[in-house]
């Protein structure tokens, strides 16, 4: 509206040209820096604590259960330390693809059965004509097709992204169903894969090895690119990255795209270490892919969802799921402490967000 | 007052009562007075103008009147009630029957009218408390003959035309009163600022219909043609003062602009505006003769080919862009820029044309934007200050699509350096920064790819005093490095400060041209001046 500046009216206009402030002086510039410094110090440690309260706690809880009696034995073994990594990394892949569309305030609600239909598919083929070679080709196809549709129907239909992946997933659901009559089918992975799946190197599972390296190169596009800058921006505030010139379709698009393609992989991981496919496990990964995703905005990066904070909520609820299993306790206090971790974690990164912010 | 002396013989019974009058009111807003003991009367069934520039006060008595801003002293009457206008409340003013129906209206487009009816007092409920439709939609008939609206209930309200949603509008504010003398008063700030003109015709029709009926409206306007042809008396205010109270025959385009701007006869401004004509060709011959470079024109397109410029801008000059609400001003900015469509016009700068909607073209060709709205067109405000400097110059600050963030850092500490910036550290979040910094911040990110052409659109709204004058600096540094500026901005006052020469627009046409040098009354004048014309 026109009139909503009263208070700067011409009077008041006219004569402020004489005290119009030169650049601060440099005295007061100086004073500044040192007052800003001294206040960096002070918030160095709470900004540490801030960014790395979900790895500091997920050190506690590991530690806890190296040393409470009902897991002691079982728990800080090399072999469940293994078992621990290895399992978690599937999930961790997959929660990067549900990542990359959340940077930009996307929801992608089939990155579960898009693993899932990956790891039937790659498992069928696999079984049936024993190439490596185009299993990989095949699980990558899958990614792209359905990112790539999952991005038309966003960006060029304006269907919002939560309804057009909760269709798309219910619809990959169906053929999952109908490739499988809801069996496992009967599956020969050949060694090549299940060596992949379940070796070591450095005595580490090569599998979580994987995991790092595509968490890494995530965040070096994220983080130290150009393409990655814009996704935050477009994330930050769509319009704004629009008024700059930013191709913002586009780069929605291209987190829906790489987001399937991380899934689609994650499926082929699955197969390599399970060996074989069930039809329902694309079910299981939905949630606690999101749950790290959404986790991610409370550590490393406190307010902003980000690659290493996703990691670390991986295997955060990892350890406490594996803790609580390997002490008896019944399935469903796991349930309580996921949904609870959940719910905590990211109200923590939200007051977190508003504190920084304001 | 003399209002009463002089009103038409047949408002001559009414216009012994008063609807609503205001006494001696004032209201300091830190060192500018705001109001400055304004006293108003509004006869009982005649439509009251209230008119005024920006900056008059006009919107302070307006949020006075509605309980929301507290004067520092005054007195108010509603229905010859006295009371200290301090206490007035929101409740209050519905308890008196002040009826407010504001320009951004507060329908809902996706329900009926009859719902939209409702929601402004409940619902015609069953026995179960469920909603009883048919009573309802029978309810919001009767209310739609009483206005005479001619619309069916049912119709969803984005269907209407943009007159009859105003009028369903009014409708819902006015519905519970009733027909005896108990009538309030309708509040009516800017009702036809976004309607088209032949829409305007239907709804002052219809606004004269209720006052004959004997309904009090109190008319927020700034456009002179309306308040001449429908209002019985006018208030004028001019920096907090009341300027001038025309009554019946004495409201004339003359009368109103003379009270607006100040002068002292309407033909002076004729006069100041012939002046300024032979300014305007004068600037526009010293530039044929090619004293500086052009930095942007704007020709309209034609069946013919293409026509004149109208509008020609040159390096390092400042042309601001004056209008009233409404007139197209922000939308002819991003139409330039490329953000809204335009195919009546090409824009052309010193790098070539600028395609209609392609923003990075745009940039390419060194067109930068300061879009209205910080909060929602702007500001990127997670991201740090770094981020949200860098992100117009990402290939400045990256080699091979990777970011060198040592470069990054170093720019953004150069710039907020440079500009001004009040913060903490580059690496803060853009929300960390008050109003006039974060100004500053989207300036920067503009101006450190030295464009030809900067586009300003309000570039100080919401921003306090001392950083309004550091970005009007900036800009005139820009401006003398070499980049041509347009800015748009509704106080007249920063446009006569910022602009060395201005263009009239309205309804989304340049209409007019004024010369240097600029000041507010010289502004009010031609844009008032221009209202007429049309």
């Amino acid at each position: 509206m026109s009139h909503t500046q009263d208070t700067t009216n011409g009077p008041v206009a006219a004569s402020d040209a004489a005290t119009s402030p030169a650049p601060v002086d440099a005295a007061e510039a100086e004073q500044r820096r040192k007052a800003v410094r001294s206040r960096t110090g002070k918030a160095r440690f709470a900004g540490f604590l801030e960014a790395y309260a979900l790895l500091v706690l997920l050190g506690v809880i590991a530690l806890f259960f190296c040393f409470w009696s009902e897991t002691s034995s079982t728990f800080p073994t090399v072999a469940n330390m293994r078992i621990l990594l290895a399992s978690q990394a599937v999930i961790g892949v997959i929660s990067l693809g549900a990542l990359l569309p959340l940077l930009c305030q996307e929801f992608d609600l089939s990155v579960g059965n898009i693993a899932g239909l990956s790891a039937i598919m790659v498992a069928a083929s696999v079984s049936s004509n024993g190439s490596v070679l185009v299993a990989v080709a095949l699980a990558l196809a899958i990614g792209l097709v359905v990112g790539g549709a999952n991005a038309l129907i966003v960006t060029r239909l304006h269907v919002n992204g939560v309804i057009t992946t909760l269709g798309m997933s219910t619809i990959l659901a169906g053929i999952i169903l109908q490739r499988t009559g809801g069996l496992a089918p009967a599956s020969d992975i050949p060694q090549a894969m299940t060596n992949f799946g379940t070796g070591l190197v450095a005595g580490v599972p090569v599998i979580f090895v994987t995991l790092l390296v595509i968490a890494a190169i995530t965040y070096f596009v994220l983080n130290h690119t150009s393409l990655g800058r814009q996704i935050y921006a477009v994330g930050s505030n769509m319009e704004a990255a629009k008024l700059v010139g930013l191709r913002t379709d586009g780069l929605r698009a291209a987190t829906f795209v790489v987001g399937a393609l991380l899934c689609a992989l994650g499926g082929l991981l699955y197969v390599s270490r399970a060996g074989g496919a069930s039809p329902n496990v694309g079910v299981t990964f939905l949630l606690p892919a999101f749950a790290a995703a959404f986790l991610s905005a409370a550590s490393v990066r406190p307010g902003r969802f980000n690659v290493w904070g996703t990691i670390i909520a991986v295997y955060f609820l990892a350890v406490l799921n594996n803790g609580l299993s390997l002490a008896g306790v019944e399935p469903y206090v796991n349930d309580y402490v996921n949904g609870g971790a959940l719910i905590a974690g990211v109200a923590l990164a939200s007051v977190l967000y508003r504190r920084r912010t304001t | 007052m003399n209002e009463q002396t002089a009103t038409e013989p047949t408002r001559a019974e009414q216009a012994r009562k008063v609807a609503l009058a205001v006494q001696d009111v004032s209201k300091t807003y830190g060192a500018t007075r705001a109001l400055d003991g304004v006293s108003l009367e509004v006869t009982t069934g005649a439509i009251h103008g209230l008119m005024g520039g920006n900056g008059s006060g006009k919107s302070t008595l307006i949020k006075m009147l509605a309980g929301v801003v507290t004067p520092d002293e005054g007195k108010l009457a509603l229905k010859g009630d006295w009371i200290d206008a301090r206490s007035h409340t929101p409740a209050r003013a519905k308890a008196f029957g002040l009826h407010f129906v504001h320009q951004q209206n507060s329908t809902f487009p996706d329900l009926t009218v009859a719902e939209n009816l409702a929601l402004g007092r409940g619902f015609e409920s069953t026995a179960v408390r469920s909603i009883n439709w048919s009573a309802q939609k029978a309810r919001a008939r009767q209310v739609l003959d009483r206005f005479e609206i001619d619309v069916a209930a049912d119709t969803h309200l984005v269907r209407l035309s943009p007159a009859a949603q105003m009028m369903v509008a009014i409708a819902r504010a006015l519905q519970d009163q009733d027909d005896t003398d108990e009538r309030g008063v309708l509040v009516l700030d800017e009702p036809t600022a976004s309607l088209p003109k032949h829409e305007v015709d239907v709804l002052l029709t219809a606004l004269r219909r209720y006052a004959a009926d004997g309904q009090t409206i109190i008319y927020v306007s700034h456009r002179l043609e309306e308040v001449t042809a429908i209002t019985d008396e006018v208030t004028v205010l001019r920096n907090g003062n009341v300027a001038s109270r025309l009554i019946g025959t004495e409201i004339s385009h003359d009368t109103l602009v003379a009270g607006i701007t100040g002068s002292t006869s309407g033909t002076h401004a004729g006069g100041l505006r012939r002046a300024n004509d032979a300014i305007a060709s004068r600037v526009h011959l010293s530039h044929a003769a090619g004293f500086r470079e052009t930095a942007l024109t704007l020709s309209r397109r034609t069946a013919s080919g293409l026509e004149d410029e109208s509008l020609l801008l040159r390096a390092g000059e400042i042309v601001g862009i004056a209008g009233l609400l409404g007139s197209g001003r922000s939308r002819l900015l991003k139409q330039i820029f490329g953000a809204v469509p335009r195919d009546d016009f090409e824009v052309t700068v010193r790098s070539g044309t600028v395609p209609s909607s392609d923003m990075r073209t745009a940039m390419k060709r060194g067109v930068a934007f300061v879009p209205e709205n910080r909060l929602r067109e702007a500001a990127l405000p997670e991201l740090s200050i770094a981020e949200n400097l860098s992100i117009t110059s990402l290939s400045e600050h990256s080699r091979a699509g990777w970011i060198r963030p040592s470069r990054e850092r170093k720019a953004a500490n150069r710039l907020i350096q440079e500009f001004g910036v009040r913060a903490p550290s580059t690496i803060a979040p853009l929300t960390a920064l008050s109003g006039g910094n974060q100004q500053k911040v989207i300036l920067a990110r503009w101006l450190q790819r030295r464009p030809d052409v900067l586009l300003l659109d309000e570039p100080t709204q919401g921003v306090d005093i001392g950083a309004r004058n550091e970005i009007h600096e900036l800009v005139r540094a820009a401006a003398s490095a070499g980049t041509a500026v347009l800015v748009v901005s509704s106080d007249f006052g920063e446009l006569a400060a910022l602009a060395q020469r201005a263009v009239v627009i309205s309804g989304g046409e340049i209409v007019d041209s004024v010369g240097g040098p600029l000041t507010e009354d010289i502004l009010n004048d031609i844009v008032y001046a221009q209202e007429k014309a049309l």
